[in-house]
Formats: structure tokens, sequence, C-alpha cells
């Protein structure tokens, strides 16, 4: 990345550090993971062992949101509000004010990250370790929302409606992405293998961080204890899968930004 | 850089002609100035340049051809319509922004807010900046690297005197040592001293370009000479049976006379002043303001 593209880096990061509503959520998703991990403590055995997928479940549900609202003014924001072109007469390459944009936004959720999760293992001596092995797979899920909340904002003219499409995205992809598969086991009668559902549950962001995190914190037998028989995609795909969601949205976003012909 | 030229520039919208075979050219000290009504082309012209908008033709920097690609644009400051940045940065952090992107010191950032005479608002957020201060604060970041070349889209807007003065400093500051100013504007009358070429568009065409004194020229507008008359009717009488047959054309209001004539012939037409002794107090020449022939330019354009 050239001298123009770290700049842009760091005054995204700084953008987003200094943003208000960065600030509240960050704050909130750490009164939560506390509130979660006090509860855990206090709480018999079996509460304690429902820490890990309580924090699961709630990372699941806020971190997407946090990452899409993040991302979805990046292009859109700076066009509208007549400062793309500007940006642009700087010497840098379309793609590169993408990646420095996706960067610097990605560097100020890792800090809403690492604060909400720093304040659970600080309250959860006994649970560190358990608690610190959710730190990647949140980081990727973050990362992956983000490069789509930024794609949205390559498609979209107006900055309200990739509001309303990140919302839509989250609704989907987090919520009836998996009542629609439960729908589809359902209505197959059992046709469709449980692979089958295995893999469309893992080639979705959430499913896949849902899914894995709770295997791993929990052991492989926790979704079936849980009534849920999923096979897991395997490490190779399950990387290749998380490098996907973020490296082909922003190199879309990319070269949507590079096909544009007027750039105002 | 010595010299930058366009060479026949097309853009096309769809099925609209942005641009249609435009060529201009800037040397070394020169400040050039695109004229035109809106639609014209001017702004996407600049466009061009900055490769945010796509074109055929050539651009041609001391003679080879190039592309508006970053080491281009290494050389270039550019100031576009409308200017705006974030509403939360202030003006010192948008400097800071621009001057990190292009290597300049914070020492430059700290001169360059003096020049444009913002240094005692710097720390205040753009979204309390008046117009002219946002247009101030662009043209900052504009020249933060000291560019060879700068491209300033409408940059009088909103400017007040001082704005326009720190305008008029940079102008000349740029001319003088030996760099290159591009300015689409619409406030021609301005423009006219301080400029070397002008370039006139209409409808994405190039309908004609030179120097302010040569377009007057082509343009072939009349003159008008006032001669403002002694009170004494005998003299009066006299100067005025005079320049009626030189110029049927003259009109008399309270004690002046005035007359239209083709600039070929204002030596002539001021020679009345001897044809009656002690009849004019004081003469007059108004030339027609630049407008004026652009408008003339324009309509013979069709």
């Amino acid at each position: 990345m050239g001298r123009v593209g770290v700049a842009l880096l760091v005054q995204e990061f700084w953008d987003r550090a200094r943003d208000r509503w960065v600030l509240t959520i960050s704050a909130l998703f750490a009164l939560l993971c506390s509130a979660v991990t006090l509860y855990g403590k206090s709480a018999d055995e079996v509460g304690t062992q429902l820490t890990g997928p309580s924090l699961v479940t709630l990372t699941s549900l806020l971190v997407p949101l946090v990452a899409l609202v993040l991302g979805h003014d990046a292009v859109v924001g700076e066009r509208e509000r007549n400062t793309l072109g500007m940006l642009l007469s700087l010497p840098v390459s379309r793609f590169e004010v993408v990646l420095a944009k996706f960067a610097g936004r990605l560097m100020a959720l890792l800090c809403s990250i690492a604060l909400g999760l720093g304040a659970a293992v600080a309250i959860a001596h006994g649970q560190s370790a358990v608690l610190l092995r959710l730190a990647l797979p949140t980081s990727l899920l973050g990362a992956s929302f983000l490069a789509l909340g930024i794609l949205i904002s390559s498609v979209s003219r107006r900055q309200v409606t990739a509001a309303s499409l990140v919302v839509v995205c989250w609704f989907c992809l987090v919520f009836f992405y998996d009542l629609g598969l439960l729908g589809l086991l359902v209505a197959s009668d059992g046709s469709v293998s449980t692979g089958t559902i295995g893999w469309l549950v893992s080639i979705n962001p959430a499913g896949l961080f849902r899914t894995e995190t709770l295997r791993r914190l929990s052991g492989p037998g926790v979704l079936e204890h849980l009534g849920v028989a999923v096979g897991g995609p395997g490490r190779v795909a399950e990387v290749l899968i998380w490098i996907a969601w973020s490296v082909l949205p922003i190199g879309l976003s990319g070269l949507l930004l590079a096909r544009e012909r007027d750039m105002r | 850089m010595e010299s930058l030229e366009l060479r026949k520039v097309s853009v096309r919208f769809g099925r609209v002609s942005a641009l249609d075979s435009v060529s201009i050219a800037l040397q070394r000290g020169q400040a050039v100035t695109l004229l035109g009504p809106n639609g014209a082309g001017k702004s996407t012209l600049l466009k061009v340049l900055l490769g945010l908008v796509r074109s055929s033709g050539q651009l041609i920097v001391d003679g080879t051809a190039t592309r508006a690609d970053n080491t281009f644009k290494q050389q270039v400051g550019y100031l576009p319509e409308a200017v705006a940045f974030p509403e939360n940065l202030s003006g010192d952090q948008v400097l800071r922004f621009f001057a990190r992107a292009r290597g300049s010191s914070r020492a430059r950032v700290l001169e360059v807010l003096k020049r444009v005479g913002l240094s005692s608002a710097a720390g205040r957020a753009v979204r309390g900046y008046s117009r002219g201060m946002r247009q101030r604060l662009g043209l900052g970041a504009a020249m933060i690297s000291e560019p060879e070349l700068l491209i300033l889209d409408e940059p009088t807007g909103g400017l007040d005197l001082e704005g326009l003065g720190v305008l008029w400093s940079v102008l000349t500051e740029w001319r003088e040592r030996g760099r290159m100013v591009l300015i689409s504007t619409h406030d021609l009358s301005l423009m006219e001293h301080r400029v070397d070429q002008m370039y006139l568009l209409k409808a994405g065409r190039l309908i004609t370009h030179g120097s302010p004194v040569s377009l007057r020229h082509a343009a072939a507008i009349p003159v008008r000479v006032d001669f403002e008359l002694v009170a004494d009717s005998a003299l009066q009488r006299a100067f005025l049976s005079r320049a009626e047959s030189a110029n049927p054309s003259m009109q008399l209001r309270a004690n002046t006379a005035s007359m239209q004539v083709p600039a070929e012939r204002l030596l002539e037409t001021i020679n009345l002043l001897g044809a009656v002794p002690g009849a004019v107090a004081q003469v007059r020449v108004v030339e027609p303001g630049l407008d004026l022939v652009y408008d003339e330019l324009l309509r013979r354009a069709g």
C-alpha cells in the first residue's frame, strides 16, 4: 500500500475510533459480554459451561451488525459528500482506496471486539483461555461482514439505500438463513443429506462462526447434543471460506469502483 | 513539467457526447481558463486530466504521450467544484491528511493554513465553516504539495474579497514560479487580467481559444466612446453636428455624447476631440465586458 493508502487507512481508523456510534456500540458489546460472563460465573456448573456458547450467540448477532453498519458508508458516503473525486485525484488506485477503507475500519472493529472480549476475559478468570479462543473467529466474522458492508456501499447510489440493504443483509444471513435451512430440511423430508446441510451452514459466515466456535469451545459432540447434526467443512475449507468472504467482496468493490465512468 | 496537452479528447455518457474532440494546451508559467455555459464540458475535461472520467484522446506531457496515472497525479493538485470534506474533521486535520498523503511536512500544513487565512479557524470542525472557508481549505489542500499543475474547478464560488485575494496571490505565485494553473469558471470579468489563454466550450465542443485580447478582437464588438461636453451650448451644437455626421448612431444623454464604433475606427473617432476645440471636457473609451465577448462568440457558434 502506498503513502496515500496508508494515510487513508490511518484517517479511516481515527474517524471510526472517534465516532460516537462506534464508541456506543463498543461499550454495549463490552457490557453485554461482561453481563453474560458474570452470570456464568455466579451460576452453577452448567451455567458456567454455557458462558462460552452464550458469548458465541451474542457475538454472532452483534458483530455482523456492527461490521455491516461500519462498512455501509465507506464508498457511498464519499460519493454523497462529493469527496470521492478529490480523494481519487490523489496518486492512489481505486482498489487501494477500497482496501485502505477496509483495513482502517477493520482496525476500529477489532478494537471494539477486543474491548468486548477483553472485558469478558477480565471477569472470567478461570475461563480466560476458552474465551480467548473466540478472538480469532470473531475477528474473521467481523472482517467478512465488514467486507460485505463495503460491497453494499460500492453498489449503492445513496447512503440510505446502503443502510437499508445492510439491515436486510443482516436479517437474511444471521436470522433467516438458518430458518431457511431448517425449512429445507423439513420440506425435503430427509432427502437432503446432513453433509449438504453442513456445507450450506458453513458457507454463511454467521453459520460457520456459530458451528465451528461451538464445536471448539464445547467439544465435537455439542451440535449433536443440541439436536443439530451438522458436519464441519474441515480446517482447510474453513480457512478458504473465511478468506473468500473477506477477499471477494473487497475485490468486487475495487472492481466496481474502477469501472465507474464518472467520478464526482 | 514544461508543457501539457490534451489532444482530441472525447467523452460519452451513454448516448450523450460530453466532450467531442477537444484539445487544450498549457505551457510552463501559464494560467489557462475554460469558459462555457453549464453542461459545456468544462468540469468533465478537468476530470479527464485526473483520470476520473474515461475518455478517448491523448494526454501529452513534455511532448510524450502519457496517462493520468499515479506518477502524473503526483504533480497535480485539484480543487473540485463544490468542495466538501468530512464535517467532523477540523481544517487542520483535513490538511494534515492531505499532507500525509502527499508527503508534505507538518510545517507546510501550518504555512498553508496561514496562506489561505485559516490559521485561527484551523482547530474548528469543518461543519462550522462557511462556503468561502471551505473553498479556501480546498485550495490549501490542492496546493499543499506545491504541485506543478493546479486544477481549480469554479474556484471563486463563495469567496469573499479576502478569499479572492488569496486565490489571486496563489495564481500569481504559480505563474511566477513557472508552474501551470488550469481553471474552470463562470466569473469571466475576474479572470480577464489573470489568465494567459481562454478556451471557450459549448455543448462539449471547443468553440474558440486564445488570449483575452485576441478573443476580444475575434468577437469584434464595437467599443463605446463617451464625450463629456462643456456647458456652452454653442460649442455643444457645433460638436454634435460634426459628431453626428461622423457617426449617425450617436446618442446624447445629459451632456454626454456616446457612440459605438468598431475597434479599427477608434482613433478616427477620438480625433473628433480636435474638431471643435474646447467643446469636450472629457473623453472615455469603454471596452465591451468580457461577458459580452463571451456571449457574442457563443452566439456565433450557434
